[in-house]
């Protein structure tokens, strides 16, 4: 089954950065990425977006090179610079035609390894976030994601959007910026991954040539790994928007870290909770029986900390608290009855056919590799995942749902027109109405 | 050094075998054989889209898409999809004005129950009163997701409506919302009749397949099926454009934006492809014009040019776009006066060479990448197919985009993007109590 994945080579750098990369056949194209293992976690609770930020700054000049010139650069080989930050890590990402692999491994080098801070950059990117803000805050969807994740977490890490909040806008310097730099990228804590049509020694030579001299910053902040202390009382929620004609739902508890053993029987069980689409009971009674939604969805995010669980969906605002009844309904009725032995075999061949599928790109490739060296899964992990979704048995399964659905636990915000769907909430529970949003 | 012939990228062929086959039913089979992954991209497309419906029922094409995964006489609602995702498939499907895709993308060893399904839906689809009520109302919410509800969804919509005065792309591909609401049972089953046949229809697989052993099993499955022959439909031509068309549209938003539409050609017509490159130009990465003038200094949240590169752009002429989204406290007029003025610059003076190469190393580049993906080549060799009837153009891509000079992106600037060929749309916000005072949104 698995003849066809090329083997990940390791090597550690002299400066103590670790390589990891795949051959790739398919197509002349490869891709680079940096990651950094310390990503919005480390932002500080009033200075949400300093990871991100950061991430972005680096490629708005160099010690050579300006914004413009460094554009310009990449874009002439036709490749694509993408920076971004998530809670645990902090990706810097080059894609781009493999016959010019050499050009791509020194501009990440020098993006990475010397950016330039330029001070005249900085006005520039607060406008830019500031206007960004404004129109991501007009989508219903991003409202209520940004909602919950704050009356969900609080101050803790995961509370904060990783891009940043309107308070950032006032809050944040260039020189946050550099610090964090300063601080947080360091050998130690980075992974090189390479996939693509290039052959090993090259890759090897060329990390060498560009990333060996490289000495970096630190001593890091501490990797964020525990939950948090307090977390938002079970209940209702409700933030009126009355422009809106469907309220935007989302229903969630706390999830568990990556590397929990119960990782794989979980994953099984959530997807036949209201992952696998269509396969999913959740799709089966909010919008095939009811026809109440176009999409519903749960998911647990898993992170080195534990993340969060959800629950999204919309519904024309008359539905909601039905929707709402619906979804608890659905999750208890999982972790009472547990799942069939037919839908866990389904859930599990669903994930072994679906698994050559994401080895079709370089950049799926890496994103896989970049998700093993991050969460320490062993380079042996996608030769045995397979292994692993087969290995899970019926009763395992059960026991994840039983004890990491917690139907009572839930946090339920509704982002949508108090006067179409508050009196219908209210019947379901005490209901708290979050003001000046 | 020398490298091992598979990891040397210079001896990388992109030309791709495209074997076709057509049934004595008229049903067209293209096979892309390609053996990298045992997986295989099975895509069904129907050439009826929303170009094809009548004012009164727009919406039908996209409703009946939904329709079509609500079972058979064999199969439950959603049951299509969930045997075959148990597979490991990726099961979806789109409908565009020109034409309505279904595919699966799934291990090569379940290609024979994912052809047994298709067959089986195309001929015994169960049309009824209960599957039809239940999925229009996913579908109206679907409608107030993409359009009532989002950021700029009713204002896209406003365009094409003002752009397009008597071709059929003048309304939306999800449908008015008082035609969903008065579309009924009769409507779709008379438009299964008429459009759901094999000769109205391309099969296209790509991927880990011999060409003759696809071919037998499509034919084992789709062989007998009878097909009135392909539906006529009259082609209807927007006339030219005598004059910018101005609308203003209010709802609740933290920003004002403008939406700007200049007809241009359909995807058959030789200028798409400078066309597509001056959009790069445009709006193609950091180092663009509109990203340096108006993205980098803040004075936009969004500004870009959108003309969906080949094969996506629209059959008959379609829009060449400009979304602007002015930042808090920015002016909408002035900002839109000096996009115009940016493009008389680019007019009169032309572009550098830099610029162009730039371009056409993207475009080659994004073409490069996406044929990673048996889905994706696919689509390629089925959209050509489809909307210019030559799937083997998708191997002179790469050509077309080399072959631009800077002249011809001058020309096409000159000659498409014109003021009296123009039509935009201002989003101007409102409060919750105004919005409520103009009428309730749909």
């Amino acid at each position: 089954m698995t003849g066809y994945l090329s083997e990940i080579y390791q090597k550690s750098l002299p400066n103590g950065m670790n390589l990891l990369a795949m051959e790739y056949e398919r197509v002349p194209w490869v891709s680079l990425t940096c990651m950094v293992k310390r990503g919005a976690e480390t932002d500080p609770p009033d200075k949400a977006g300093v990871a991100d930020w950061t991430a972005e700054f680096l490629t708005l000049g160099t010690a050579r090179h300006s914004q413009r010139e460094l554009a310009e650069k990449v874009e002439s080989l036709g490749a694509n610079l993408r920076v971004r930050a998530e809670y645990d890590a902090t990706y810097i990402s080059l894609d781009g035609l493999a016959e010019d692999f050499s050009a791509l491994m020194e501009i990440l080098a020098e993006v990475v390894q010397n950016p330039g801070f330029p001070d005249a950059e900085f006005p520039m990117l607060l406008e830019r976030r500031r206007a960004e803000l404004a129109h991501l805050l007009d989508d219903p969807q991003e409202l209520a994601s940004r909602h919950f994740r704050r009356l969900f977490f609080g101050a803790a890490p995961y509370g904060h959007a990783v891009r940043g909040e309107p308070e950032s806008l006032e809050a944040l310097g260039l020189q946050d910026l550099t610090d964090h730099y300063k601080r947080e990228f360091a050998p130690n804590v980075t992974t090189l991954v390479v996939a693509g049509m290039v052959p090993k020694a090259r890759v090897q030579e060329e990390a060498h040539r560009f990333w060996d001299g490289w000495q970096g910053g630190g001593p890091v902040s501490p990797a964020y790994s525990s939950a948090p202390a307090e977390l938002a009382p079970p209940g209702l929620y409700l933030v009126d928007r009355p422009e809106l004609t469907q309220s935007e739902i989302r229903m969630g508890h706390l999830g568990l870290p990556r590397h929990h053993p119960d990782y794989f029987p979980l994953r099984l069980a959530n997807y036949i909770l209201g992952e696998g689409g269509f396969s999913s009971r959740l799709m089966t009674r909010i919008r095939s029986d009811l026809g109440f939604t176009y999409g519903i969805r749960s998911r647990f995010f898993f992170r080195r900390a534990p993340g969060p669980f959800i629950v999204s969906t919309f519904t024309p605002a008359e539905n909601t608290a039905q929707v709402v009844q619906e979804i608890g309904a659905v999750m208890q009725n999982v972790r009472t009855h547990g799942v069939t032995a037919q839908e866990l075999s389904e859930a599990q061949s669903y994930y072994v056919g679906h698994f050559p599928l994401g080895l079709e790109t370089s950049r799926s490739l890496a994103t896989q590799v970049l998700n093993i060296d991050l969460y320490d899964l062993g380079l042996d992990y996608l030769s045995r995942y397979c292994e692993n979704i087969q290995g899970v048995t019926l009763e395992a399964a059960q026991q994840a749902a039983r004890t990491h659905l917690q139907p009572e636990a839930l946090v339920t915000l509704v982002v949508g027109p108090a006067a179409r769907c508050r009196a219908a909430l209210e019947e379901l529970g005490a209901l708290t109405v979050i003001e000046g949003s | 050094m020398t490298l091992p012939p598979k990891l040397d990228p210079s001896t990388w062929n992109p030309a791709i075998t495209i074997i076709s086959y057509r049934l004595d039913n008229g049903l067209k089979i293209m096979v892309l054989p390609d053996h990298a992954v045992p997986v295989v991209s099975l895509q069904i497309h129907y050439q009826v889209g929303s170009k094809n419906e009548l004012p009164g029922i727009t919406g039908i094409s996209h409703l009946f898409e939904h329709l079509m995964f609500r079972g058979t006489e064999e199969l439950g609602p959603e049951e299509f999809a969930r045997r075959l995702q148990s597979k490991g498939g990726e099961i979806n499907a789109f409908t565009t004005k020109d034409h309505t895709s279904y595919f699966e993308n799934l291990p090569t060893d379940h290609l024979e129950l994912a052809l047994q399904l298709e067959a089986d839906r195309l001929q015994n689809l169960k049309l009824d009163e209960e599957n039809f009520q239940t999925e229009r109302e996913v579908v109206i919410s679907e409608r107030k997701l993409r359009s009532v509800d989002s950021p700029f969804g009713l204002v896209e919509e406003q365009l094409f409506a003002a752009a397009y005065t008597q071709h059929p792309y003048t309304w939306p591909v999800i449908g008015w919302n008082q035609d969903l609401r008065r579309l009924t049972l009769a409507d779709c089953q008379a438009y299964y009749r008429a459009y759901y046949h094999p000769g109205n229809a391309t099969v296209v697989i790509a991927g880990d397949v011999e060409p003759e052993a696809a071919r037998d099993l499509v034919s084992k499955y789709f062989g007998h099926i009878p097909s009135p022959g392909p539906p006529t439909f009259p082609q209807v031509t927007e006339p030219p454009q005598r004059g910018e068309r101005r609308v203003v549209f209010k709802k609740v938003s933290q920003v004002e934006a403008f939406l700007a539409g200049f007809h241009v050609v359909g995807l058959d017509h030789p200028d798409i492809y400078p066309l597509t490159l001056l959009e790069v130009v445009l709006s193609g990465g950091k180092a663009s014009r509109l990203y340096q003038e108006f993205v980098r200094p803040g004075r936009v949240a969004d500004m870009e040019a959108y003309l969906a590169p080949p094969p996506w752009p629209a059959q008959d002429p379609d829009l060449f776009l400009f979304r602007a989204v002015a930042a808090p406290g920015s002016d909408l007029a002035q900002l839109e006066a000096d996009l115009w003025s940016s493009l008389e610059h680019l007019k009169e003076r032309g572009v550098e060479e830099a610029e162009l190469g730039r371009a056409q190393k993207i475009l080659k580049a994004q073409t490069v990448q996406g044929l990673a993906k048996n889905f994706f080549r696919g689509l390629l060799a089925g959209l050509f197919q489809l909307k210019t009837g030559d799937a083997q153009r998708i191997n002179d891509i790469l050509g077309f985009y080399e072959a631009v000079t800077r002249d011809d992106l001058t020309r096409v600037a000159q000659e498409y993007l014109t003021e009296d060929n123009r039509t935009v749309v201002t989003l101007k916000p409102v409060s919750p109590e105004e919005s409520e005072a103009l009428g309730t949104l749909s």
